[in-house]
């Protein structure tokens, strides 16, 4: 397959992880690898059983595909295939894939010398995802817990699963794990924004250095975190935007099954306040 | 400290501790951790009650320690059979004095009736608390408020009973006696009065929501949902537009909601919800609030409800305001207490677990003549 | 493998002179102002240098602007808590300057009862439309491109539909989002609950993809840049002008990973539309709410795409209440 005009000198053997020379070699683009064969067994096995679900079910709507888990009276045991043991099937199949992608991952990155920082992030995305459906299922006592695998479908499990603790907005984990989301996704539009703009300057200009950047940003808000900085803050942020929605998820439930607004009342309660000057206020709701 | 081969074999083997001691560290607390848990159980379990198809996430949690633990005011319920009369005795109404809702009664089950309402309501104080301290010959006097107030209750009490069973009989056989809202206190807990506007130097939208309070649940939203919604025949909570395509402006064409309003409904539903214990996924689908087809039948049972509450307070809550002592009203606008979901839910699906109340009580089922099996 | 060899945190800071900044032009230290000074905490992570900062009159007419409304609305707070300062504390993520309510439609209401919230709209809208003006202006004097004030101007996009435009198309200023901490999320979920639910419109998800897909992307591409430091990575752009042994395995990287790869400029252009159309098509969900869909879960339904449950609704066919409480019997 044709490689990339610099690619030859780095197809080199090592770095693997597991098996050694036997599984070190490439298809096309894509890097095979113990861990890329493992991948792809999980992954196919897992699609081919969303395909035959959705025949079950009568549609191949891409939007209303449901492979739902079982009820919450089959507890932590194997539900039959129709009844959500599909997707706890396809939930193992899913785990397997996503663990072996960054293990493959990595054996990338020892091969190419590089810093394993990227199946680092990845980690975390695959801990939300196993933190929603085994952690947290597991916690709570039944597979059922888990979100259906379907798009919209899925969607309703979220908004429920919101509702059941009333206004999950207060959730304080949840309020974190957003701000972290947004403040991300600013940080990339400015990132972006910044090297796109040092690359393409105006007309008939020079193409940019670091030093107009820096420039650029101590003038516009007194600060410019810098070039190596930027992609630390950038990689931080994001993992623990992820790190903070799993965080948000498996609290409620496990350890907090009110709504969480009631949970503000340790704040609202403290001694510190005296008198409350609406004589109503009383300490939350129990029982 | 050590012998000096020790410390010469250490200085020639330089060896990294640190990682390895984080790793068995974590490792290690990790293991005792599960053990532990394995071994003794997690004593914070949850257990969640399905109110939905699977994969909707229609649930409701709850601490195994908080769901299992009878309510403690079960314990202390006083109740006794009746006397089932054999027929030919004589009535309350030919015995005693003023008489005017409870004549039908035999003596026995009308002092059997009196007794157990001194348990429910006033325990410590006994026959006086209602009657004074002038003996049984004064009984029949309406000196003190609490037995205008009494009176009037043992109706709303008959009138539940009687017209409500759709909501306090929907799921099992249960019904409503003074314990109910009582529970061993003169004042019931959980009644609520009229506090807003909560905020001050503002008026409209902004003087009754953006507080945390009790009433608003400790969220920001109004606090007056239920002054709104729970005194008032009128008042409809339905927000949605049961259409995708709907022209008006909202809050001024008719039937076309305003945002302030949704927040109004949504803060009475957060009051349901705690009240009983349960969650917006109880009654609802949350993709389509308003879906029919979606609904719990839990649902139902809650629209009753809450028509039965307003009933309650306009026809005999709020009409007592002039009968209670000032000590008795309300901290801001001096008004009647109200009663709301959480007086007899007190914070449980059923009240009192859905113990039944009136299997011994067939003179508060009805302003009829009691039945007696 | 350990943690102080993965260049997250810097392990020796060093300090030279400040860097007063680049003026090609000559005539930009005119606007400048502060001495820089350094602070060790940020230079753990990135530049310690603070300072100087551009006190041109753009930025300060924004900074003004927002002050005044920041004042506005932390005065109107606390007077509704009667000016008592530790329940103006105790209050603060619940306390708000609210929108004035529907009967006003678009008229000015009462100072006490919305007009301040519309006064404090138009300086935060002055304040918005001040600092879009000094990003453009900064990059103007820099010779850079404009990308981060078309950056900027997709988020003002979303602010506009939020605050001005969607209340100003539906006629009536109670639409729009209060300034509060627990009041805007409250306003959020009423508007998703008297709209139909909006995780069926369209371009909510559509949002949602692009936001969710802007942290997988920073993740990815700080993760990547983080794992080539040592061959340069981080000197992005002459990397872009000059492709060296750090692009290379960056791409090389992804190309092997996932079969195909971007460029070390491609990727920040991958970026930047992630990001931008985040605001952009959340923009558009928002103004099509209520303007022309009205209820989100009936026009899902009417287009074919709400799923159907045929499970059964209530507890009873699932468990009973007996057994929930632990007394099955």
């Amino acid at each position: 397959m044709a490689l990339l005009s610099f690619e030859r000198k780095y197809r080199v053997r090592g770095g693997t992880l597991i098996g050694g020379d036997l599984f070190d070699f490439w298809v096309g683009p894509f890097y095979v690898g113990f861990f890329g064969v493992t991948t792809a067994f999980f992954s196919l096995l897992g699609t081919v059983l969303i395909f035959w679900g959705a025949s079950q079910q009568g549609t191949f709507n891409p939007w209303l595909i449901n492979i739902a888990p079982p009820d919450l009276s089959y507890g932590l045991g194997m539900a039959p295939l129709m009844e959500g043991g599909l997707w706890q099937i396809i939930t193992f199949c899913a785990t397997g894939a996503f663990i072996s992608w960054a293990l493959r991952e990595v054996e990338i990155c020892r091969k190419l010398g590089m810093g394993y920082h990227v199946p680092i992030g990845f980690s975390f995305a695959i801990l939300a995802y196993v933190t929603l459906v085994i952690f947290r299922p597991l916690l709570m006592g039944a597979w059922g817990h888990g979100f259906p695998y379907g798009i919209f479908s899925h969607l309703d499990w979220v908004s429920n699963t919101g509702y059941a603790y009333l206004h999950f907005h207060y959730n304080p984990a949840h309020m974190l794990a957003v701000t972290l989301f947004f403040t991300t996704t600013i940080a990339l539009a400015l990132h972006g924004g910044l090297i796109l703009s040092a690359a393409n300057p105006e007309k008939g200009e020079e193409a940019k250095t670091p030093d107009h950047e820096d420039a650029f940003f101590r003038d516009y808000i007194g600060y410019s975190v810098g070039t190596l900085g930027i992609h630390r803050v950038g990689w931080l942020l994001a993992i623990n935007a992820v790190f903070f929605s799993a965080v948000c998820i498996i609290i409620s439930g496990p350890v907090w099954t009110a709504g969480w607004p009631e949970w503000w009342n340790w704040w609202l309660n403290m001694p510190i306040w005296g008198a409350d000057p609406l004589p109503v206020y009383q300490s939350g709701f129990g029982g | 400290m050590f012998p000096k081969w020790f410390d010469k074999w250490n200085a020639d083997n330089p060896t990294n501790i640190f990682g390895p001691a984080v790793a068995v560290g974590v490792v290690g607390s990790a293991v005792f951790a599960a053990a532990l848990i394995v071994t003794w159980g997690n004593p914070y379990q949850t257990e969640s009650m399905q109110t939905g198809p699977r994969g909707t996430g229609m649930s409701v949690p709850e601490y195994n320690i908080s769901r299992t633990a009878p309510d403690p005011t079960i314990e202390a319920y006083y109740t006794e059979e009746p006397y089932v009369p054999e027929g030919g005795e004589e009535l309350a109404k030919d015995i005693y004095e003023n008489v005017q809702v409870l004549g039908e009664l035999t003596d026995d089950n009308f002092n059997r009736l009196m007794l157990a309402m001194t348990q429910w309501v006033s325990p410590e104080e006994g026959c006086a608390y209602c009657h004074g301290d002038g003996g049984i010959e004064t009984y029949g006097a309406d000196d003190l408020y609490t037995k205008v107030v009494s009176r009037r209750m043992i109706q709303m009490t008959q009138n539940i009973n009687e017209n409500w069973d759709g909501h306090v009989n929907a799921v099992a056989e249960v019904g409503v006696n003074c314990y109910t809202c009582h529970r061993g206190e003169n004042v019931p807990s959980d009644i609520w009065f009229n506090v807003t506007p909560v905020n001050e130097n503002v008026g409209g939208w902004s003087a009754v929501q953006n507080r945390g309070t009790t009433m608003s649940s400790s969220t920001s939203l109004p606090s007056n949902a239920l002054e709104v919604y729970l005194t008032d025949y009128d008042s409809y909570v339905n927000v949605h537009d049961l259409e995708s395509r709907v022209a008006g402006v909202p809050g001024l064409t008719e039937d076309v909601a305003s945002i302030q309003k949704t927040e109004m409904t949504y803060s009475l539903m957060n009051y349901f919800a705690n009240s009983l214990g349960v969650n917006c996924v109880f009654c609802h689908n949350s993709r389509a609030f308003y879906e029919a087809s979606e609904y719990t039948p839990q649902w139902g049972i809650a629209q009753l409800g809450r028509q039965m509450v307003i009933e309650l307070n306009q026809e005999y809550l709020i009409p007592l305001e002039d009968t209670y002592p000032p000590e008795r009203l309300g901290p801001i606008y001096a008004d009647a207490p109200k009663a709301a979901c959480r007086t007899c839910h007190k914070g449980y699906q059923r009240p009192l677990q859905g113990m039944n109340v009136t299997n011994d009580w067939p003179e508060l089922v009805s302003s009829e003549a009691p039945v007696y099996e | 493998m350990a943690i102080e060899y993965q260049n997250i945190f810097t392990q020796v800071q060093v300090q030279g002179e400040p860097d007063w900044g680049m003026d090609e032009s000559g005539e930009m230290m005119a606007d400048r102002a502060g001495r820089p000074r350094f602070s060790t905490l940020f230079g753990l992570l990135g530049n310690a240098q603070l300072g100087p900062i551009n006190v041109s009159s753009y930025g300060v007419i924004s900074c003004v602007c927002f002050m005044i409304w920041f004042n506005i609305v932390g005065f109107s707070m606390l007077a509704q808590v009667g000016w008592s300062v530790p329940e103006f504390i105790r209050q603060l993520f619940w306390l708000a300057l609210e929108p004035p309510g529907p009967e006003y439609g678009l008229s000015m209401p009462p100072l006490n009862d919305g007009g301040a919230f519309i006064i404090a709209g138009m300086f935060f809208l002055g304040g918005c439309v001040a600092w879009w003006l000094r990003t453009y202006q900064l990059a103007q004097q820099h010779k850079l491109g404009k990308h981060l004030a078309w950056a900027f101007g997709a988020l003002l996009w979303l602010i506009l539909v939020l605050g001005l435009i969607r209340p100003v198309l539906m006629g009536s200023w109670s639409e729009a989002v209060p300034y509060g901490i627990f009041p805007h999320l409250d306003w959020t979920t009423a508007f998703s609950i008297r709209y139909g639910n909006l995780y069926y419109n369209p371009f909510h998800c559509l949002s949602i993809v692009f936001l969710y897909g802007s942290v997988l992307l920073f993740a990815m591409h700080g993760g990547t840049i983080l794992a080539v430091t040592r061959y340069g990575g981080d000197r992005e752009l002459e990397q872009i002008y000059d492709r060296g042994t750090a692009t290379e395995r960056a791409a090389l990287f992804w190309r092997w990973t996932m079969g195909f790869n971007a460029t070390m400029e491609g990727i920040h252009r991958w970026a930047w539309w992630f990001a931008v159309l985040t605001p952009i098509t959340g923009g558009i969900g928002i103004l099509l709410t209520g303007t022309v869909v009205d209820n989100w879960f009936i026009w899902a339904q009417e287009h074919n795409f709400a799923p159907m449950y045929d499970g059964a609704f209530g507890y009873e066919d699932y468990g009973s209440y007996e057994t929930f409480i632990g007394k099955e019997n």
